[in-house]
């Protein structure tokens, strides 16, 4: 009787990243909200997680908090099983607001992370030239944010993040300010870029068929406090095309998502109603 | 033509060869300033020469611009107020981001400069002839004192609003101090810093200025007091033009500096 229990125990001992037990909470003149509530998670190397909850559930704040750029939680992030302390250099970060700097052009932009870390001038415009054209945006250059769509900045931080040739690649609601076409074909992208560069990403949205489309698992949160809901597998197989978004088992993953997703934002809304009334009558 | 319903473009005018409205507002106010100073000085209303004639300033300017010895003080002045704006603008910018960027120096000490600002410098001046002599070291003083204020103020006032997102990208990118302000903090900021140094440029100009009449022998300032002490109008008259001449200038300069990205518009 000597089975080993192996492909479960590979895979837990084998996470590049790992949130454990994460606690965070706001002092707000209110009182404290308690943002994050015991949330604990795993990825595993070339591994597509997304983080799916309703507006206000902490996601930006899970993470901020393991881009190493806020502080203040209890609990403890590590990377290949080392603490992290602040931004790690096996980290890329793209941002929900819009984050490109406005006083350089496309190529500058995207130049941005190889001049901190003190790559040559020709050689990082080549690397520069190379993301741009990764994202679809060759011929914009040396334009100015100023000149370009929301999807077309979004795309320049897509870039300049993949310049810092990241191991882990963070991304907070990346495609949020894009229709529904320009998502999924910009999707489709990152994932091709995401396996071509063997890059574990970690992609946090709200959007239920994006994160079908891209994951290979997918983890629910509740409304505040937010803690893990539920951790889907999507064994759905890749690439997948059109015909697998349109297949039952993936109407089945939808449908899934949607039902725990209603309650939370049913309950989210419901709560901050409440909050509103209350805040009305007064003292 | 795509946009039939907006004005037209000031490129478009310009090419026409018709002066844009903004020129030709600019032309009739001085034209209006003109008369009005001639008619004053024709009523004869005012005291002896303290308004003199359009012509007789007209003709005190060319005798002042014919002059080479203008041209040294004129010199004088001008790299007075340089290293002044240079050195006050430094410190402001520097110390106006170290209080931007801490909640605790900016509690600890923004009061005071708010207090300071608005206070007559002059008042600094006595002592500052004791440290830097009667030579240019004190109006160079003077003049970096005055501008440093309202430099240091507008720095620390942009360092708070720079959107918390450019920050955390740089952060992300792991970089450093040095890295943050000359690649975030500062070209986040480039607006209000180039209309700080604008109004700072003013300001130096009025603190260099005024120290040179209080005790020099050298600059516009200087020879301006010692065309009032003469009582010879006309010839101060002709300098004030040209130092307003010089001032708009200067300031236009900086204003295109701020146009580089052509995200001010
Ligand atoms: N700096 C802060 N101070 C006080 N409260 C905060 C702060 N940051 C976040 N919060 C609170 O923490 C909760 C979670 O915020 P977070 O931005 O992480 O939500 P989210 O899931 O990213 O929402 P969305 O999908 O709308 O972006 C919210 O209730 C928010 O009000
Ligand atoms: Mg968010």
């Amino acid at each position: 009787m000597s089975v080993l229990p192996l492909p479960k125990a590979q895979a837990a001992a084998d996470p590049i990243l790992a949130v454990d037990d994460i606690v965070m909470e706001f002092p707000t003149p209110d009182g404290v909200v308690k943002a994050l509530d015991h949330v604990s998670l795993s990825v595993r190397a070339g591994e597509f997680l997304s983080v799916i909850g309703p507006s206000g559930c902490g996601k930006s704040t899970l993470f901020n908090i393991v881009g190493g750029l806020q502080r203040g939680y209890q609990g403890r992030v590590s990377i290949g099983g080392e603490a992290v302390e602040g931004p790690h250099p096996a980290i890329g970060m793209v941002f929900q607001e819009e984050s490109t700097f406005p006083w350089r052009t496309v190529l500058q932009n995207v130049e941005f992370p190889l001049e901190i870390s003190g790559v040559a001038k020709a050689r990082r415009q080549e690397m520069a030239r190379r993301f741009i054209a990764m994202v679809g945006l060759g011929g914009f250059e040396n334009r100015y944010p100023a000149e370009l769509s929301g999807g077309m900045k979004q795309r320049v931080a897509i870039a300049r993040t993949l310049a810092f040739e990241p191991k882990i690649l963070l991304m907070d609601e990346p495609f949020a300010s894009l229709d529904e076409q320009t998502r999924l074909l910009l999707g489709d992208k990152v994932l091709q870029i995401q396996q071509e560069l063997q890059q574990t990403t970690l992609l946090i949205t709200h959007n239920i068929t994006e994160a079908v489309q891209l994951s290979d698992r997918i983890l629910v949160m509740t409304y505040r406090p937010g803690r893990v809901k539920r951790i889907l597998d999507i064994d759905l197989p890749r690439p997948r095309t059109s015909e697998t978004i349109g297949s039952e088992a993936f109407g089945r993953f939808v449908a899934q998502l949607w039902s725990d997703l209603r309650d939370e934002a049913t309950r989210g809304m419901d709560e901050q109603q409440e909050l509103m009334r209350n805040a009305g009558r007064g003292p | 033509m795509a946009d039939t319903l907006g004005a037209p473009s000031r490129a478009a005018t310009r090419a026409a060869g018709v002066l844009g409205p903004v020129t030709m507002v600019r032309i009739a106010i001085v034209a209006a300033i003109v008369l009005i100073w001639e008619a004053a000085a024709a009523s004869g209303l005012f005291y002896r020469d303290v308004v003199p004639s359009v012509v007789a300033v007209a003709r005190a300017l060319v005798r002042v611009l014919a002059d080479a010895s203008f041209y040294w003080h004129l010199s004088v002045t001008m790299l007075e107020i340089a290293a002044a704006l240079a050195i006050g603008g430094t410190a402001g910018l520097v110390i106006g981001i170290a209080l931007g960027g801490s909640r605790l120096l900016s509690k600890a000490i923004e009061p005071y400069l708010y207090y300071l600002g608005p206070t007559p410098k002059i008042i600094f001046f006595p002592v500052l002839i004791m440290l830097f002599g009667i030579g240019p070291g004190s109006k160079v003083a003077m003049g970096a004192i005055s501008c440093f204020f309202p430099i240091v103020l507008s720095v620390a006032a942009a360092m708070r609003q720079i959107p918390l997102v450019l920050i955390r990208v740089g952060q992300s990118f792991r970089a450093g101090p040095w890295d943050m302000a000359l690649k975030v903090y500062i070209p986040a900021m480039r607006h209000p810093i180039i209309n700080g140094f604008r109004l700072g440029l003013g300001i130096a100009l009025i603190g260099t200025l005024l120290a040179e009449t209080k005790m020099s022998n050298r600059g516009i300032g200087h020879l301006i007091i010692q065309a009032y002490a003469l009582f010879d109008m006309p010839r101060m008259y002709a300098m004030l033009i040209i130092l307003f001449a010089f001032a708009i200038g200067a300031n236009s300069l900086l204003a295109r500096a701020g146009k580089a990205d052509g995200t001010m518009g």
